[in-house]
């Protein structure tokens, strides 16, 4: 009896031990590992999605052209789930066990500035492609982490000088009931005040809470508050349903300026289509039909072809994001983790917003937002076009390394 | 005899997790850490459900109270660590026993649901409290100093960190199986069986409901603790009823029934999500799958059903 | 004042369609003694398959409407047959357990079926537009349309359980089921009937919230949360409690985000805690705490 227990447990044991030795035995070192971390459950997950078209499109072409010091690009992609401890989790798995050579992604600034502080650990570069809290390239800036999207405070001081020229005075604002709406509005209101002293910012603001669903009471109550402007950074799934209960409340058929903070973002177009009214403000970190460049011409015409969308910013940030290591891997002539990040700081390089470079102060790429009006119905994509188009100049809407808390 | 091999496998089983940094590959500290503290989470709220009989919803509203105590109490009072453990497990008490005051008399459907309304108000607390919580982004930025008052390990060291985390848990489950073992725990048993003959026996079956719920709040607030400078961060999704999940799952795939079932169900646990995550994003499928075949035929848990199997009750 | 009249009607339509939901809810509950965790995840196929038969094949609104929700009530048919009569007799943790484990394989298999994106839904030609209502009010149809479905669904349930023999025999069901074995009532066919009726009840719900509400993903969870706040508030298996439940529910969300938005996360909850102190056992629950 005793005898066969002990049988049965060390065969039990040996089938433990084999399975976590064949999930061990994973060291094939010759291509070069990017490892990404994007949302990719839960009501998010198209973002997720649209970043992991954008990242194997690039990968695809590089490998194409012979990849990267001669070697090939392949990557893993781990979910997210919006959350912070996931996320470490998941770069801790990517960079011991995957072994991957960089890592890139985060879509919430909640998360990336849970994982900003653990990356120095891991030695590895992390590029950040669509979180835009600023504090990952200020006050929690460090060595190994860059950002190559728009941050809040760029998009919000492009926003600023749309909201000037447009002669509203009272603005005020709906975002959602977290960091990202809440930044959203304290950056705008500091930035409109530099350029308009005259406008006044409310304090009758609406900031229901992420994934609301019911948005007609904080659609009633800043109709009712009569602004001449507002300021509209709800996201995803948030945002399709806060434009369709908006247009049933005849929010946009009221003399209001709106504007979109994040409102051209693929996803959402392709969601609402002429749902989407036209003559807001939509704002984004990139358009793809802004840039007159080849590389831009030569993403857009890949990306359709490949999948027969338009790319959003978030797959044009994953896109880019590919490059920047291939050039940083390049010119560090190593895939080794700490060199690659050094070389990361003040690179430039071609990406499909043009030539950008990571700032050496903060490790923010100098990139600025576009604004446009909601127009025509783009027929090749189904979705809303954009006119009166503003692409803002990186330069112009980056705060100096010294206001960002930044000190490298 | 049988108890001569539990403590032989049980002594192996320590012995190979004391060596794990020095023998499993470097990825295996961090797995081997966030195995012990949930391990330990789910094992806090097995007292309430395997033992109590009391299936709670809310049990991640414990664990994030203690990871909030402890990231705050880093970031602004840089405190030693074993105080924050303290201050951790005794804030998790405390919420535990307002919420379980609450709950506790109600029957087992109302307290499901209850502990999972209240766990989603402390979510939403977290949420909106931003002057303290920092609301959704959480807390981060905190740094580990002294494990106790001049006691400096290099917690910051994630192999230090295991086996820290591995005494704490060791201790701490020690503690919790003597609390099982004794006459409260007996007790307990008791009241899951039949809760109307104990109270004949004129014993108050609320107020041990109350204690048990206690306790298993301050070993909840305990693991979270372990876990907010594992993860260097608090935040809402901490506290998030999808966390409560969690240690309802482990408990169910480990063993509801043994005092190891939710350590071994959070291994099988972290282990197959780290693995199959490796190469698909179906994993709550897999999950969902498994947790409904355990419902249905492995009611008794992987740990139970290996155990029987060893034992030789199958025939 | 119009502001308060429009929060009225605000509260009507968010919890009119609550009632909708939660009240299938409550009757699995009543006849099954399950707590359906899973309820959530077939409110979205419910939203999904309207999105598909309607954005995708073309169909009329109304032809969604009544076809969606029987998918749906088929869909559970099987899931019951397949899954739950496993835990039939078996202590209600188990089955909150078991349809926990139906809801992660739901949600994951809406995602793989029908992708990640964000999908939304026109509402009928009928239905469009906004309506001058007396007082300066100005309100969107298709709201109006839904309290108008939640005032009928709830007519018409009424109808169901104090006129109808079927209803008569749930109700006996639910009240003692041996005994209703032994009348000879084929309790089997009861209980998947009641379980189909409930995913019907929800799949109906998400059909009608499709035209106002973004078909992604995540949609059920948010809802689940939402119905068990409700059944909660009201009293679990009971049908005027999903009604109270409802509109308490909806009042807080249409005039929390109203008046005060600082803590419009925090308020269902304590509404919920309120509630509780004063009656254990939900605004219309019965027995003793």
């Amino acid at each position: 009896m005793a005898s066969t227990a002990i049988r049965r447990m060390a065969v039990a044991a040996l089938a433990a031990a084999g399975i976590v030795g064949s999930m061990a035995a994973q060291a094939a070192e010759d291509p070069i590992k990017l490892g990404a971390v994007y949302i990719r459950s839960g009501s998010a997950s198209s973002y997720g999605e649209f970043a992991e078209q954008g990242m194997k499109l690039a990968i695809e072409q590089i490998n194409d052209n012979g990849g990267v010091l001669g070697r090939q690009l392949e990557y893993e992609i781990e979910d997210s789930q919006g959350n912070s401890g996931t996320a470490i989790q998941a770069m801790r798995k990517l960079v011991y066990q995957e072994n991957v050579d960089a890592l890139m992604g985060i879509d919430s600034s909640g998360v990336a500035q849970g994982v900003a502080s653990t990356v120095p650990q891991l030695q590895k570069p992390l590029i950040i492609t669509h979180a835009a809290t600023p504090d990952v390239t200020g006050k929690m800036c460090n060595d190994y982490v860059y950002r190559i999207s728009v941050n809040i405070i760029q998009n919000m001081r492009g926003a600023a000088e749309i909201a000037a020229e447009s002669g509203a005075k009272r603005w005020t604002t709906i975002g959602p009931d977290y960091a990202f709406g809440r930044q959203s509005w304290d950056f705008f209101s500091e930035a409109l005040k530099e350029k308009n002293p005259d406008a006044e910012l409310m304090s009758e603001t609406a900031f229901p809470r992420f994934g609301a669903e019911e948005f007609t009471p904080f659609i009633n109550s800043i109709m009712d508050a009569d602004p001449d402007g507002v300021l509209i950074s709800l996201w995803g799934g948030d945002l399709v349903n806060f434009v369709r209960q908006a247009s049933d409340m005849g929010f946009f058929d009221e003399d209001i300026e709106v504007m979109f903070t994040v409102g051209a973002a693929t996803e959402v177009l392709d969601a609402l289509g002429d749902k989407m009214p036209e003559g807001v403000w939509l704002g984004t970190r990139y358009w793809f039909d802004a840039y007159d460049n080849e590389t831009n011409r030569d993403f857009v015409a890949a990306y359709k072809e490949r999948y027969d969308k338009a790319p959003s910013y978030n797959a044009e940030g994953a896109y880019a994001a590919v490059y920047a290591y291939k050039a940083a891997m390049e010119k560090a002539g190593t895939t080794d983790g700490p060199k690659v990040a050094e070389a990361l700081s003040g690179m430039s390089f071609d990406s499909p917003m043009g030539e950008i470079t990571f700032r050496a102060g903060d490790h923010q790429t100098l990139v600025g937002p576009t604004w446009g009006k909601a127009g025509p119905m783009d027929d090749e994509f189904g979705i809303r076009s954009l006119t009166d188009v503003h692409v803002f100049d990186g330069k112009d809407v980056t705060p100096a390394v010294e206001e960002t808390g930044c000190s490298l | 005899m049988k108890n001569a091999i539990v403590l032989i496998v049980l002594a192996a089983v320590l012995a190979g997790l004391v060596a794990l940094p020095w023998v499993a590959p470097y990825f295996y500290i961090f797995l081997g850490t966030e195995v012990l503290i949930l391990g330990l989470f789910a094992a806090s709220f097995n007292l309430v459900f395997g033992y109590s009989g009391m299936l709670s919803f809310g049990h991640a509203a414990f664990y994030g109270i203690g990871a909030y105590a402890t990231a705050l109490i880093l970031l602004h009072l840089e405190w030693p660590f074993l105080a924050c453990l303290v201050v951790a497990m005794g804030a998790g008490a405390l919420l535990a026993l307002v919420i379980g005051f609450l709950s506790v008399r109600l029957d087992e459907v109302y307290f499901a649901m209850l502990t999972l309304a209240f766990g989603m108000m402390v979510f939403a607390v977290a949420h909106q409290w931003r002057s303290v919580t920092n609301g959704s982004d959480g807390i981060a930025g905190f740094m580990l100093g002294d494990f106790a008052p001049g006691v400096d390990w290099s917690l910051g060291d994630p192999a230090v960190y295991y086996h820290v985390v591995l005494g704490v848990v060791v201790v701490a489950a020690a503690v919790l199986y003597l609390i099982c073992r004794s006459s409260f725990g007996l007790i307990l048993r008791a009241i899951r069986q039949n809760p109307e003959r104990v109270s004949f026996c004129g014993l108050d079956v609320r107020r041990y409901r109350l204690a048990a719920f206690t306790v298993a709040g301050a070993f909840a607030g305990l693991s979270g603790a372990l876990m907010a400078p594992f993860l260097r961060v608090a935040s809402p999704e901490m506290l998030h009823w999808s966390m409560s999940a969690e240690p309802v799952l482990m408990s169910i795939l480990g063993g509801t029934g043994y005092f190891l079932g939710p350590f071994f169900g959070a291994a099988i646990f972290v282990l197959l999500e780290s693995w199959i995550t490796g190469f698909t994003d179906a994993w709550m499928l897999v999950l969902g799958v498994m947790l409904a075949l355990m419902v249905m035929f492995f009611r008794r848990g992987v740990l139970g059903t290996l155990l029987d199997w060893v034992q030789g009750n199958h025939d | 004042m119009t502001a308060f009249f429009t929060a009225l009607l605000n509260s009507l339509d968010i919890g009119l369609l609550l009632f909708v939901i939660a009240v299938g809810l409550n009757i699995v509950f009543g006849v099954l003694n399950v707590i359906n965790f899973a309820h959530g995840a077939l409110y979205m196929i419910g939203a999904y398959l309207g999105f598909s038969l309607i954005a995708m094949l073309g169909w009329p609104f109304w032809a969604a409407l009544i076809v969606a929700p029987l998918g749906v009530a088929a869909l559970a048919v099987v899931l019951d047959r397949l899954v739950l009569r496993f835990i039939y007799g078996r202590e209600i943790t188990d089955s909150l357990l078991l349809t926990f484990a139906l809801l992660l394989v739901l949600n994951e298999s809406v995602r793989m079926i029908w992708g990640s994106g964000i999908h939304v839904v026109e509402p009928p030609a009928l239905l469009a537009g906004t309506l001058d209502l007396p007082g300066g009010v100005r309100y969107p149809v298709y709201n109006l349309f839904v309290i108008g479905v939640g005032l009928a669904m709830l007519a018409g349930l009424w109808a169901l359980f104090n006129r109808s023999r079927v209803g008569r025999i749930m109700r006996a069901a639910s009240l003692d089921a041996d005994m209703a074995k032994a009348l000879g009532i084929n309790t089997r066919l009861v209980v998947t009937g009641a379980f189909a009726f409930g995913a019907w009840l929800a799949a109906v719900g998400g059909v009608v919230a499709a035209p106002m509400r973004a078909i992604d993903p995540g949609m059920g969870d948010k809802i689940i949360i939402e119905s068990f706040i409700v059944v909660v508030i009201g009293g679990l298996g009971s049908f005027p409690g999903a009604l109270i439940g409802a509109l308490v529910l909806g009042a807080i969300h249409a005039f929390g985000g109203r008046y005060f938005p600082e803590v419009n996360m925090v308020l269902p909850f304590i509404g919920m805690a309120l509630v509780l102190l004063v009656k254990p056992n939900g605004l219309m629950g019965k027995g003793a705490a």
